[in-house]
């Protein structure tokens, strides 16, 4: 049994020798980080705009809906930082390279997903975090020992719903072979994270909480730190729960994804 | 003792049938009308530890398949499958400690890490010892001058040179089985002739079991005692290279273009050079486009010189080449009775 020190060791040579391949391309390296960054700075805008004109938005005050899309930020960014690869798979998967994963005495998942680790994804990070830290200034948000340690384990739960649901989106292409508009459909998902599910008409908070559960990725969680003393949905607690459930899923149908995956002809 | 075991193993895949057009590519899609295709049917093998098997048949004989099914990537339908006493789909990756692959084109090392961070992650992943993994690569340094290519990245090394990393790297881990799938494809002769040194020298060094599959018969004759031929999934042969190589080593194809305006005396031609050369069986022929004509002349028996004199001497050749023969001929020979 290979222990997760094995992998952290093995992962993090890859992805040290990796950045420094990466950093040789300079230009590249600088073009995508600033485009990154302007990406994500442009998603609060639309926010900003509204509440330039109204005060709150169903009870939602500026810089609550900049904690939770920041929320959603930090939990979106270890997809974006360690799981880049799954847009890479339809060809691996159409050329028949995708056997090659098989080939070490590794977890194949873990094999194909070291193979790219998104640099610019860190931008993420760093707007995420300055934007929490902002906001729950300006919201009087204490960051108690206790809150940092849920924080941190609401963001692992939260990062593996989005990361479970694109895994099993990767995973319909050991089928169809083509996986690139299901992949693309369920990223999609990922833009209405950072919106606040009570917006949303009962049919749509019934969907993004129960069948994908997207509001669990920022919005309920958030809802720890910014509502602390408020009676909570019971789902404010368990949304970490549902990310490692989600994870165990999408792990068990990418199992049997590469058991009847065959590649192609030679 | 057998390392690798293979008892009437076969693979099926179902397969849709397709209907034409786009009425019928629609419906296909609710379609339920499937077939059978026996990609590998009732396949025994058996190889001992240290041998160096040529596997070889005409593209769609089943090879790759067979080759994904021992190397754990492909399940079998049916029979039985040890590889090193493993069955190779069980517990994948500790089987994976024990072999090595090599798939021609594709590398398996890191598209843009230089070559000797590749080695170092090989070396964690396998987790092969810092005194083997010296001693090995000392054995490398000397085969294949590996420094030189320490600090390139993989992606600016030519095919034959990522080859040549790519095979001494499976061996790395000192595995007991090591596959090799096409390992001269698309190499000039020079290359070739050193990727089978490598290959021989290192066999000898370690002992490892090496199943070689290649469309290149004279890859085979450099290295295996032994050869394999497959075809539609099933052994067509198994014995020695040697038998193989005097029943069809002297054979030659020769093949002759005709310019346009002779086209119509293809046949004339055939039946003229089957009359004039007594040993009628020595030469077989077969026409082909564009004005083509393949004899296929086994050397013990006719001489092609005297052949392409002849052709040569009656009718406006445009064009020749002289080629050995393909593993495509020998199968069918052997279908004929060449090796009986």
């Amino acid at each position: 049994m290979k222990t997760p020190l094995y992998y952290l060791r093995i992962y993090l040579s890859i992805v040290t020798q990796y950045i420094k391949a990466k950093l040789q391309y300079r230009t590249d390296f600088f073009i995508s980080t600033i485009g990154m960054i302007f990406t994500n700075i442009a998603g609060i805008f639309p926010v900003w705009i509204i509440f330039h004109n109204i005060p709150s938005l169903h009870g939602l005050s500026f810089n609550e809906m900049l904690f939770i899309y920041c929320f959603s930020l930090l939990a979106l960014s270890p997809l974006q930082l360690f799981f880049d690869n799954i847009w890479s798979i339809w060809s691996h998967l159409l050329s028949g390279t995708f056997i090659k994963y098989y080939l070490k005495p590794m977890n194949v998942m873990f094999y194909y997903m070291s193979e790219v680790f998104d640099l610019k994804g860190l931008s993420q990070v760093a707007i995420g975090i300055g934007g929490l830290i902002y906001a729950s200034n300006q919201l009087d948000v204490q960051w108690t020992l206790l809150n940092i340690v849920l924080l941190i384990v609401s963001l692992i739960g939260a990062s593996l719903i989005m990361i479970s649901l694109m895994i099993l989106a990767a995973s319909t292409g050991f089928w169809i072979m083509d996986p690139w508009n299901v992949i693309s459909l369920v990223n999609r998902f990922r833009d209405f994270a950072k919106y606040p599910v009570s917006i949303f008409n009962d049919f749509f908070k019934f969907i993004f909480t129960f069948i994908i559960p997207i509001g669990c990725i920022a919005f309920y969680p958030s809802q720890l730190f910014l509502n602390p003393l408020q009676d909570n949905e019971m789902i404010v607690f368990f949304s970490p729960l549902i990310g490692i459930v989600l994870f165990i899923i999408a792990n068990a149908v990418w199992n049997k994804g590469i058991n009847s995956y065959s590649g192609t002809g030679s | 003792m057998a390392m690798i075991r293979l008892e009437n193993l076969s693979k099926h895949y179902k397969v849709l049938n397709r209907s034409e057009g786009l009425s019928g590519a629609l419906k296909d899609l609710f379609s339920r009308d499937y077939r059978i295709v026996k990609a590998v049917s009732d396949l025994s093998l058996e190889v001992n530890a240290g041998e160096i098997v040529g596997f070889v048949g005409p593209n769609g004989a089943g090879k790759s398949t067979t080759i994904k099914m021992m190397t754990g990537v492909l399940k079998p339908t049916s029979g039985l499958l040890t590889v090193n006493g493993r069955i190779p789909t069980k517990n994948r990756a500790q089987n994976m400690q024990e072999i090595g692959v090599v798939f021609g084109q594709r590398t398996q090392l890191w598209w843009d890490l230089p070559v000797i961070e590749s080695f170092k992650i090989l070396r964690q992943i396998y987790r092969v010892d810092q005194s083997s993994y010296n001693e090995n690569m000392n054995i490398f340094e000397e085969l294949i001058d590996l420094k030189a290519l320490y600090s390139t990245p993989v992606r600016y090394l030519s095919l034959g040179q990522r080859m040549l990393c790519d095979i001494v790297a499976s061996f790395l881990h000192n595995p007991k089985v090591i596959f090799l799938d096409e390992p001269t494809i698309g190499l000039d002769i020079s290359i070739k002739s050193r990727i089978r040194e490598v290959i021989k020298t290192l066999n000898e060094h370690k002992q490892t079991t090496i199943i070689l599959t290649t469309h290149d018969l004279s890859d085979i004759e450099a290295l295996c005692k032994r050869i394999v031929i497959i075809d539609k999934g099933t052994t067509v042969y198994d014995g020695s290279i040697q038998k193989v190589s005097s029943m069809f080593g002297a054979h030659r194809t020769l093949k002759i273009q005709l310019p346009p305006a002779e086209y119509l005396a293809l046949d004339q031609l055939a039946t003229s050079v089957n009359g004039h050369f007594s040993q009628a069986s020595a030469i077989t022929m077969e026409q082909s486009e564009e004005g083509w004509i393949h004899f296929t002349i086994n050397q013990d028996e006719v001489h092609l010189m005297d052949v392409l004199n002849y052709i040569g001497h009656h009718y406006p050749v445009h064009d020749i080449k002289i080629e050995e023969i393909s593993i495509d001929k020998i199968v069918k020979n052997i279908y004929e009775g060449g090796l009986a």
